[in-house]
């Protein structure tokens, strides 16, 4: 591999990318998209801690869990029934009753019930981040799909006004905007790179010249790296009071972006021009990013479709990273990711010689 | 000595043999013509010889290196002027030799230089999307030569340009083979090759059926003729083949009848229409 020659090529790619619309769309769209949440909705600047009010009389792995993580602030309630009034008291998001034979039961599998309150005072994307929150904390106790009953309960529901600000929008947002800016360099930005070359004809200057193919998709590559160290890094900065584990969050991004990159070699492989790259790209994208939207509520088999998407992993990666969560689940989850990350690159190669590229 | 020596070479894609088993040289300062139809194998053969496809079989030494196995060798040692103006058209026309100068490792201030030899310094900083048909064919030519090849691959060069802008690229071809470039040229225009070529081949359905240079193959497939203008403006072809074609002639000339005569020398285009059976526009 010639270094220089990479250098070159993606020093064109910079520049030119800015130059083209459709590259600029895709590039801009997660910072635009997160100025107009925070010019909307100013108060997901706040860094407020999720309260969440507990009665845990058996002491439950799941609430010594929760206690780990930073953006949670456990109240210990007195007793079950006070939970409610304690949540609409201490104005937290919501509050939980654990059932005092709660580990035991959910390892026999017996589903036992979580009493779950909901502050409706709070807003919807709170009580949305509250309830992933939870859900993701009890199915990472077991790996049964369902490894208790949720039952929710309503505090104060005639509550219509919500309050802005807190945390749990941002909690949702980032992630959302990172694997957006992913997958856009990953269903736009990489295909478009090589696929514009293959229309305008300047592949066939490209392989005249002392570049090889590798050399060429290592520059095309290096560009949609550029872009989202650029762009995932103005993210991460700007919400930088959100970020637990640093290291592991730049290593979760680094890991998907090998993953995208992947995908991007593969669609610009088989598409052949910026018009099939436009239809293909929103379908992609949507599938790239699915696992990432608040999703609370889902069906079960959508639930369990989402699993088979690689971002799953990602996203949820990215959430633990986020939250400081560092378990053994989500070095399966970057696992998973690193397996996905080598079919794409293998599916990419088989593209490239199917079109006779090498 | 041979800038390009081809052995046997074939390409197919999928199953369907585009150059079938060619052999010839090119010597070093040549002009070469490889004329064919569309569809010939032209463009699929360049591809070969400039390192941009491998070949199915056979083998190709292009100034000194294996096509096959020596291709980053040979890339820097050639020039390719594509039949498409592929050039980056969001860029300026400087803009689009630097990115070809640092590909190929040379040195920033060879732009102007080669900016100058094409006459396109004083728009260098415009936008290649404004530039006339001509100013873009130009800056291709000139991105070929940035790296001074010893061999330059012309694919239609001249191609949808208008004859002022198409005499000035022969002019520049005929300067680049004067410094000792060889120039391995397609074209579908036979004034052209005829003009600039020492020699050509003629390439139909993926095979060379001629080779040589254009006067011989003109009087080798040419109509043995005379034609003969009469002072009365009357035009007459006599067949040479004629046993009484020699008595026919001095007749006319004993008689002063004759205003004008000359050899009814055939075009490359009626010798490539006998030999490939076809035109070369289909």
């Amino acid at each position: 591999m010639n270094l220089g020659v990479i250098a070159a090529i993606t020093r064109k790619d910079v520049i030119d990318a800015i130059r083209n619309r459709y590259l600029l769309t895709a590039l801009m769209t997660p910072l635009f998209v997160a100025i107009l949440f925070r010019v909307l909705l100013p108060g997901i600047n706040k860094s407020d801690l999720l309260k969440v009010v507990v009665h845990d009389s058996g002491n439950s792995t799941l609430i010594s869990e929760m206690r780990k993580v930073p953006q949670i602030g456990i109240v210990d309630a007195g007793s079950a029934e006070a939970t409610e009034s304690e949540v609409q008291k201490r104005n937290a998001i919501g509050g939980l009753v654990v059932p005092v034979n709660f580990d035991s039961d959910v390892a026999a599998g017996k589903q036992p019930e979580l009493k779950i309150y909901v502050n409706n005072k709070k807003s919807v994307f709170e009580q949305m981040g509250f309830r992933r929150l939870l859900d993701q904390q009890v199915r990472a106790l077991v790996k049964t799909p369902e490894p208790a009953r949720f039952t929710w309960i309503d505090v104060d529901k005639e509550a219509s006004k919500q309050s802005p600000g807190g945390l749990g929008l941002e909690q949702m947002l980032l992630p959302l905007l990172l694997i957006m800016t992913l997958g856009m360099i990953g269903a736009m930005v990489v295909p478009l790179l090589l696929v514009e070359e293959k229309e305008k004809r300047t592949l066939d200057f490209l392989l005249a010249s002392p570049a090889s193919l590798k050399e060429i998709i290592a520059g095309k590559a290096l560009t949609g790296v550029g872009y989202t160290v650029l762009i995932a890094g103005l993210l991460l900065v700007v919400n930088r009071q959100l970020i637990g584990n640093w290291p592991l969050v730049v290593l979760t991004i680094l890991l998907g972006l090998v993953f995208v990159v992947a995908v991007g070699v593969f669609m610009g492989s088989l598409l052949n021009n910026t018009m099939q790259v436009n239809t293909w790209a929103g379908t992609v994208l949507i599938v790239l990013m699915a696992p990432s939207f608040p999703s609370l509520g889902l069906p079960a088999a959508l639930d369990t479709a989402m699993r088979f998407v690689p971002t799953y992993y990602l996203t949820e990666a990215l959430k633990m990273s986020l939250a400081g969560n560092v378990t053994s689940t989500i070095w399966r989850h970057l696992g998973v990711l690193v397996a996905c990350s080598l079919i794409a690159f293998v599916a990419a190669v088989w593209a490239l010689r199917r079109r006779q590229l090498v | 000595m041979n800038a390009i020596e081809v052995e046997q070479l074939s390409r197919s894609f999928n199953g369907l043999q585009a150059v079938k088993s060619i052999s010839f040289t090119v010597e070093a300062g040549e002009i070469f013509g490889f004329l064919g139809h569309n569809g010939a194998g032209k463009t699929t053969t360049i591809r070969m010889l400039s390192g941009q496809l491998l070949p199915t079989s056979g083998s190709a030494r292009v100034a000194g290196c294996d096509v096959i196995t020596e291709q980053q060798k040979l890339k820097p040692l050639i020039g390719v002027v594509s039949e498409h103006q592929n050039l980056y058209e969001r860029m300026s026309g400087r803009e689009n030799l630097e990115f070809a100068v640092r590909l190929y490792g040379q040195s920033l201030s060879r732009i102007d230089e080669t900016l100058e030899q094409v006459a396109l310094l004083d728009r260098a900083k415009d936008n290649v999307r404004g530039y006339s048909n001509g100013m873009k064919q130009r800056l291709v030519i000139a991105r070929a030569l940035l790296h001074r090849p010893q061999i330059i691959f012309l694919d239609e060069p001249t191609r949808g340009l208008d004859p002022v802008v198409g005499r000035e690229i022969r002019q520049l071809i005929l300067g680049l083979a004067q410094q000792g470039v060889t120039i391995f040229l397609t074209t579908h225009y036979m004034e052209e090759a005829d003009q600039l070529c020492g020699r050509v081949a003629f390439l139909s359905e993926g095979r060379i059926v001629a080779l040589d240079t254009p006067n011989n193959l003109k009087v080798a497939h040419g109509e043995k003729a005379v034609k003969v203008t009469l002072n009365d403006g009357q035009s007459l072809s006599i067949a040479l083949t004629d046993p009484d074609a020699g008595q026919q002639l001095e007749k006319l000339i004993n008689d002063g009848q004759v205003r004008t005569m000359h050899s009814a020398e055939a075009t490359l285009e009626q010798v490539f229409l006998q030999i490939a059976g076809r035109e070369l526009s289909e």
